[in-house]
């Protein structure tokens, strides 16, 4: 197993608020994949072999063992204490001795990339989607857009039409993940807000349906992949 | 007339891939498209296509709350019609 950061396969990526994201390099490499398995306890093991794709158990497997990694780096605990649970909707969350540990996190992984975001308070969400430029985007602009959204849709173009669709579906989707919710309620009811879907790389959002509570957005894409955090923040920030 | 399984098993070779490889479903459909790593994208358009070869309504979110193609072929055969 990697004994530091700098021998690992992930890297710090990016700040936000409270949150830290890491990067995770998740290219086909067999040292480190072998480095990985040793994080992997049984039942993770089981599952690995359960991908019936060798780049589905390569993903999970440089994933999972980064996770392990920085949360026994972060909550001073040897990796055999650690374990994972998961909520109903199966949002997974950390276990120290069997005690929900005091910090959040989430994984997302877009063929070679991956990102994990992590946070002491607050529920959070990432995806990283990698782009792919041949897909027949209107009916999934359809199904997942609302009204507004389909309307700058239809006015783009090229490649600026295939960032726009994955900026706003990756800023969707970690709104999703951060509810903890699966992808319920309808993705198309509720839109990104107007500045970010023009280029803003950060804003505040409300769920129509609990309006009470604020997250925070961050476009965290580049050129190699599209990208995006939810946060959501404490009642008495501003 | 094919099963609801062998017609999704089609439906998911002839549109869904993983790093360019086609998916391998299992005889017993036991398999969840999610962790076998299929995308969120991916999953949208799958629904969609469920939705019209099956003329039912299948959204994104039975996609997800579904755990595998054999739970999807259960859901698709208890629909009326």
């Amino acid at each position: 197993m990697p004994a530091s950061v700098a021998d690992g396969w992930w890297r710090p990526f990016r700040r936000v608020g409270g949150a830290a994201i890491v990067y995770v390099d998740l290219a086909p490499e067999p040292v480190r994949e072998a480095a990985a398995l040793t994080w992997l306890d049984e039942e993770e093991q089981s599952r690995r072999q359960r991908f019936r794709h060798e780049g589905a158990r390569r993903r999970f497997a440089l994933c999972r063992a980064a996770l392990r990694a920085i949360l026994c780096s972060q909550l001073g605990c040897p990796n055999q204490q650690l374990a994972f649970g998961a909520s109903h909707h199966g949002k997974p969350y950390a276990l120290v001795n069997g005690q929900p540990a005091p910090v959040g996190f989430n994984v997302s992984h877009g063929s070679d990339h991956g990102l994990i975001a992590f946070a002491a308070e607050g529920r959070l969400g990432v995806d990283v989607e990698e782009r792919s430029p041949g897909r027949d985007f209107d009916g999934l602009i359809d199904s997942v857009m609302g009204p507004d959204e389909r309307a700058e849709l239809a006015l783009a173009r090229g490649s600026h039409r295939l960032h726009l669709f994955y900026h706003l579906w990756t800023v969707k989707e970690a709104l999703m993940k951060a509810l903890g919710t699966g992808l319920s309620p309808d993705v198309s009811g509720f839109e990104i807000p107007v500045a970010m879907r023009r280029g803003t790389k950060t804003s505040i959002f409300r769920f129509p349906h609990i309006p009470a509570v604020r997250w925070w957005l961050e476009d965290l894409g580049n050129e190699h992949f599209a990208a995006a955090i939810a946060h959501e923040l404490s009642p008495d920030s501003h | 007339m094919a099963s609801t399984g062998d017609r999704l098993k089609t439906l998911i070779a002839d549109n869904l891939e993983i790093d360019g490889q086609a998916i391998d479903v299992p005889e017993d459909l036991d398999i969840s498209l999610l962790d076998a790593g299929v995308s969120s994208v991916d999953l949208v358009a799958f629904a969609k296509l469920v939705a019209r070869d099956f003329n039912i309504k299948f959204t994104l979110e039975h996609c997800t709350s579904l755990n595998s193609v054999k739970e999807v072929a259960e859901f698709i055969d208890s629909q009326p019609g």
